[in-house]
C-alpha cells in the first residue's frame, strides 16, 4: 500500500492495514508531512520526530519522502504504483490529477489499483471545494445539533474524531475493493467524504423528521435524570439503574441500591412522580452519589447487571484492570524516542493478531531500502535525487 | 445501473442488537454480502418498538420503528427462538452455509446457548466469528453489560469532552457504538481476507471501549509520555482562534467557524465588519494575540453573527476560503443540495403492509466507482423471510415449517412486547424534547426528492 495520507485521516488509514500487516509506505514530500507537527510532543519538545499522534497515526509503516511537485518525483511514484494494490490519499480534491496522478492515470500504470481518495465533503457536489476543521464537519455532518447543554452552544467532541472515522471508513472501503479486486482482478476509485462519515451514523435523529416532522436537539438535562452523569468523590460515574423494565427492579431496590432511604417514597417510585419532583430527586442523587466512590459504584452495580458506566481518566485507562488483561496496550521502540507504551489494536484477531513493530518511521528513514531494494536505484543516483531536492 | 457490489456471494449470519453489530453488518450488506439477521418473536428488540412511524403505536407497530430500519437495510429477516433445541439445530444448519457469524452480545449468553466459536468451528471450521461486546471477550469485566455512553465514559474520551470548568458531556446517540461497528468492519475484512489466502477462519474480539480509546491517541500517549491529563475546553482549540460555534438568526440556530491563519482572520474581520464594532482589533493581530484574548474575542464575533443567518454566513465565509458551517438541523441535511447531489440520503421503500411511504435515509460515507452498493432494500419486517431462508436455502418441507410456526420457533409477529410512544409534539415542544416540527414534512420530503436534482 501507498499512504500519500497526511496529518490524521489519511495515515489512520494506512495505520489499521499496517498493524494488520500490510507492507505501508509512507510517502512524505521531503520536509516531512504537518501531521508531524501535531501536539502533544514527547517532553514538550516540538520538533520533526517528535509527535505523539504521529507515533500512533504511522505505526509500522515504511517512511519515504518524495517531492511530487517535480517531474522525476512523480515518475519515481509511478515506478512504486506498479507493484501497489492500495494508494490511499487525503489531498484536496483535484490535487492528484493536478500532480498528473488521477485515477485515470494510475490506472494505466497499474489496471488493479485501488485508490482511495479521502476529503473532507467528497470529490464531487457543491461544496466540494469547501474549508473545514473537526468542529466546522461535527456541524455540517448533523452531530453537533444534538450534542451539547440544552441551554448553550453546541459542543463537539475533544480531538479530532471526525477524521479518526473517515481513515476507519476508508480502511474498509479499501478491504472491501481489495475482496473484490482479488476476485475479479479490477480496481476502482474509492470516495470517502468525512462530512458523510459523521452523518451517517446518526441513529434516528434525521428519521425523527421523515418519521414525525420532529427536529431534534440538545435535551433538556433535568436533574432528576436517573441515567444523567454525577459526580462521585473522586470523579464522574454513569448511573443506569435498570428501574421498571422488563428485568429490572423495583423502585425500593434500586433505591437502597443508589444509597439513599429519602428515595423509598411515592414521590419518586414512578417515572411520572419522579419527573414531578425532579428538582427535589436531583439534590438527593448528587448527595447519594456525592460521597460514593466510582469504582465501588460500578463494581456493585454490575453485580446487579445494573449497566453503570465509569468515566475514566487517561491514567485510569492505563491501569484499567480489564486493559491489563488485555493487554491493550502494547511496548514499541521508536528510533530517537526510545521505548513507549502504545495504545495497542482495538480488535484481537486469534489467529492473526496486529503487530506492533514500530512507530513512525523518521523522516526518510526507509528512503535507500526503497529506491535501492525495491527501485533498483544506485547509490549515485539516489544521492543526485537528494541533492536535487527530489527525495 | 443495478449492481452486486464488492461482497457478492458472502454470507453472514447476524445475531445482533441495537447498533453495534446491527449497524457493522449493514455496512457489509450494503457492499453486497447476503445477510441473515435472526431475532426472536419471544425477546422484542427495543430498536422495534420505539420512534414509531407517525407516532402510531396501532397495528404491527415493531415493523415501524425507526431505529430498526436505520440499522438492518438489504439483510434478510429470519426469526429464531434460541432458546429451545430445534431453534438452535437451525441455526447450526445456517453457521454450515455461513462464512461469517456476527453476534453482540455478553460472553455469559453466547455461552448458555452452547454457540461459542470452539463450539461452531466443529461444524464450520473456517468460520469467521465475531464477538462485540463492551469491554472484551475475556477479562474481569467481559460479563459487564455496556451502553455506547457507557464504553465511550470508559475509553477516556468523556472525560476530555464538555464545557469548560463543568461536567463532561456526550452526544445525544450511542456514538460509540458507530466507532466499535467501523472497527468491526475492518477486522471482518482482515480476516476474509487471511481466509482468501490460507483457507483459514477465526474468532474476532471486539471491545468497543477500545476502539473509543483508539481514537483518542493524543490523550493516551500525552499522559504515557507527559504525564499530562488535559482539562476540558468546551469548543476552544489549542491552535486555532476565534474557533467555536456561534449563535446566529433566529432560535436555536449556530454557526461554526474555525480561523488557522492571519490572512483567515483579517478575511473574517472584514466580512464581519469587527472594526465597527471594535476600537482596537491589534489585540487580535497574531494567532498569539487571538488565543490569549479568544474568551473577548468569541463574544464580539457572537455578538455580531446573531444578525446573520448561518447558512448564508457559511457560504459567505466559505466562499472567501474560510471553514466555517452551520449547524445542521434534520431538515437542512436532508434537504441539503450537497448531500443530495451526492445521493447521500437514499430513497427506500417500505413493506407495503407497514403503510409507510418511500423515505430518506442516509446511506454510507463512501463511493465506488466500479462495484457500488446495491439499490438499497428497507430493513425486514418480522419473519420477511422466514421461507426463503428455512425453505430454499435450508430446505425444510412445508410441514417442517408449518411445525416450526405452530410450536413458535418461528413467527411473525412478537409474542411480548408494548409500543413506546413518544408525548404528542406540543408536549415534546413544551418539554424542550424538540426544537420544533413540521406539520407538513411529508409534503417537503416528496417534494425536495422528486425533483431533479
Amino acid at each position: 500500500m501507498l499512504d500519500l495520507g497526511h496529518y490524521i485521516a489519511g495515515p489512520y488509514c494506512g495505520k489499521l492495514m499496517a498493524d494488520m500487516g500490510a507492507t505501508v509506505i509512507k510517502v512524505e514530500p521531503p520536509d516531512g508531512e504537518p501531521g508531524r507537527h501535531l501536539a502533544p510532543f514527547v517532553h514538550d519538545k516540538p520538533s520533526m520526530e517528535s509527535s505523539l499522534p504521529f507515533f500512533y497515526l504511522n505505526s509500522n509503516k515504511k517512511g519515504i519522502t518524495i517531492n511530487l511537485k517535480t517531474p522525476n518525483g512523480v515518475s519515481l511514484l509511478k515506478d512504486l504504483v506498479k507493484d501497489t494494490d492500495i494508494i490511499i490519499e487525503n489531498f484536496s480534491p483535484g490535487t492528484m490529477d493536478k500532480l498528473g496522478l488521477g485515477y485515470e492515470t494510475l490506472k494505466t500504470i497499474n489496471s488493479s489499483v485501488i485508490l482511495v481518495s479521502i476529503s473532507n465533503f467528497g470529490q464531487t457536489g457543491p461544496y466540494r471545494d469547501y474549508q473545514a476543521t473537526e468542529i466546522t464537519e461535527y456541524a455540517l455532518g448533523g452531530l453537533m445539533a444534538i450534542f451539547g447543554a440544552y441551554d448553550q452552544p453546541p459542543i463537539k467532541h475533544a480531538l479530532n474524531q471526525a477524521q479518526i472515522k473517515a481513515g476507519t471508513n476508508a480502511a474498509n472501503a479499501a478491504l472491501m475493493a481489495t475482496y473484490w479486486k482479488i476476485l475479479h482482478e479490477t480496481g476502482q476509485h474509492i470516495d470517502v467524504s468525512i462530512q458523510e462519515c459523521i452523518a451517517y451514523g446518526l441513529r434516528d435523529t434525521t428519521s425523527n423528521y421523515t418519521y414525525t416532522g420532529a427536529v431534534r436537539r440538545r435535551q433538556p438535562n433535568h436533574s432528576g435524570d436517573l441515567t444523567r452523569i454525577r459526580q462521585v468523590s473522586d470523579g464522574f460515574i454513569l448511573p443506569n439503574p435498570n428501574v421498571n423494565t422488563s428485568r429490572g427492579l423495583d423502585w425500593d431496590t434500586v433505591a437502597k441500591f443508589i444509597g439513599s432511604d429519602e428515595l423509598i417514597d411515592d414521590r419518586f417510585s414512578t417515572p411520572t412522580a419522579r419527573l414531578q419532583n425532579a428538582e427535589e430527586l436531583g439534590e438527593i442523587l448528587d448527595r447519594s452519589y456525592g460521597h460514593q466512590k466510582k469504582f465501588e459504584t460500578f463494581y456493585k452495580a454490575h453485580e446487579l447487571r445494573f449497566i453503570y458506566g465509569i468515566i475514566l481518566s487517561a491514567e485510569e485507562v492505563l491501569e484499567n484492570p480489564q486493559y491489563l488483561h488485555r493487554e491493550y496496550f502494547v511496548d514499541v521502540e521508536h528510533p530517537i524516542a526510545g521505548p513507549i507504551k502504545f495504545p495497542g489494536a482495538p480488535f484481537k484477531l486469534s489467529k492473526t493478531p496486529a503487530q506492533f513493530n514500530s512507530t513512525a518511521p523518521t523522516l526518510g528513514q526507509h528512503n535507500r531500502e526503497i529506491f535501492r531494494d525495491v527501485l533498483q536505484l544506485t547509490d549515485a543516483q539516489i544521492t543526485s535525487m537528494r541533492s536535487a531536492q527530489i527525495l | 445501473m443495478t449492481s452486486l457490489g464488492p461482497l457478492h456471494g458472502l454470507r453472514v449470519l447476524e445475531m445482533g442488537q441495537l447498533i453495534a453489530i446491527p449497524s457493522a453488518m449493514k455496512m457489509l450488506a450494503d457492499m453486497g454480502a447476503q445477510v441473515i439477521r435472526m431475532e426472536s418473536i419471544h425477546r422484542l428488540e427495543s430498536y422495534r418498538n420505539a420512534s414509531l412511524y407517525e407516532n402510531n403505536s396501532e397495528g404491527p407497530f415493531w415493523n415501524r420503528g425507526a431505529n430498526f430500519y436505520e440499522q438492518n437495510r438489504n439483510k434478510l429477516g429470519l426469526t429464531l427462538d434460541l432458546s429451545r433445541p430445534e431453534g438452535l439445530g437451525l441455526l447450526k444448519e445456517l453457521i454450515q452455509v455461513s462464512d461469517i457469524f456476527a453476534e453482540n452480545f455478553t460472553p455469559r449468553v453466547m455461552k448458555s446457548f452452547g454457540i461459542e466459536y470452539q463450539d461452531l468451528i466443529k461444524i464450520r471450521p473456517d468460520l469467521i466469528m465475531v464477538s462485540s461486546t463492551g469491554y472484551g471477550f475475556d477479562g474481569p469485566w467481559a460479563n459487564f453489560g455496556a451502553t455506547g455512553p457507557a464504553t465511550e465514559s470508559a475509553s477516556g474520551m468523556a472525560l476530555m469532552t464538555g464545557y469548560r470548568d463543568d461536567m463532561p458531556i456526550m452526544p445525544e446517540i450511542p456514538y460509540i457504538d458507530y466507532t466499535a461497528a467501523e472497527h468491526t468492519v475492518f477486522a471482518i475484512m482482515s480476516a476474509l481476507i487471511h481466509r482468501m489466502s490460507t483457507g483459514e477462519g477465526q474468532f474476532i474480539d471486539i471491545s468497543q471501549t477500545e476502539t473509543a480509546s483508539a481514537t483518542v491517541p493524543e490523550a493516551l500517549l500525552d499522559f504515557i509520555v507527559n504525564k499530562r491529563i488535559e482539562p476540558r475546553h468546551g469548543n476552544d482549540d489549542p491552535i486555532m482562534a476565534p474557533h467555536g460555534c456561534f449563535s446566529c438568526e433566529g432560535i436555536d440556530k449556530w454557526i461554526t467557524i474555525a480561523v488557522k491563519t492571519d490572512e483567515e482572520w483579517i478575511t473574517l474581520s472584514k466580512i464581519l465588519n469587527l472594526s465597527n464594532h471594535v476600537d482596537d482589533l491589534t489585540k487580535y493581530s497574531t494567532v498569539l494575540d487571538r488565543l490569549t484574548n479568544k474568551d473577548e474575542l468569541h463574544a464580539l464575533i457572537n455578538a455580531i453573527t446573531q444578525s446573520w443567518n448561518n447558512h448564508e454566513l457559511t457560504h459567505i465565509l466559505q466562499q472567501n476560503g474560510i471553514a466555517a458551517g452551520s449547524v445542521m438541523e434534520s431538515p437542512d441535511l436532508l434537504f441539503d443540495k450537497h448531500l443530495k447531489e451526492r445521493s447521500f440520503y437514499e430513497i427506500v421503500e417500505h413493506h407495503p403492509s407497514t403503510g409507510m411511504p418511500p423515505l430518506p435515509y442516509a446511506s454510507r460515507p463512501w463511493k465506488f466507482s466500479d462495484t457500488p452498493a446495491v439499490s438499497p432494500k428497507a430493513a425486514p419486517i418480522m419473519g420477511q423471510d422466514n421461507e426463503l431462508i428455512l425453505k430454499d436455502l435450508l430446505g425444510k418441507t412445508d410441514e417442517e415449517f408449518q411445525q416450526l410456526l405452530d410450536t413458535q420457533i418461528i413467527g411473525f409477529e412478537p409474542t411480548q412486547g408494548t409500543p413506546v410512544r413518544a408525548p404528542d409534539p406540543d408536549e415534546q415542544l413544551r418539554q424542550g424534547r424538540m426544537q420544533r416540527y413540521d406539520s407538513d414534512f411529508k409534503e417537503k420530503i416528496r417534494d425536495f426528492y422528486n425533483s431533479p436534482k
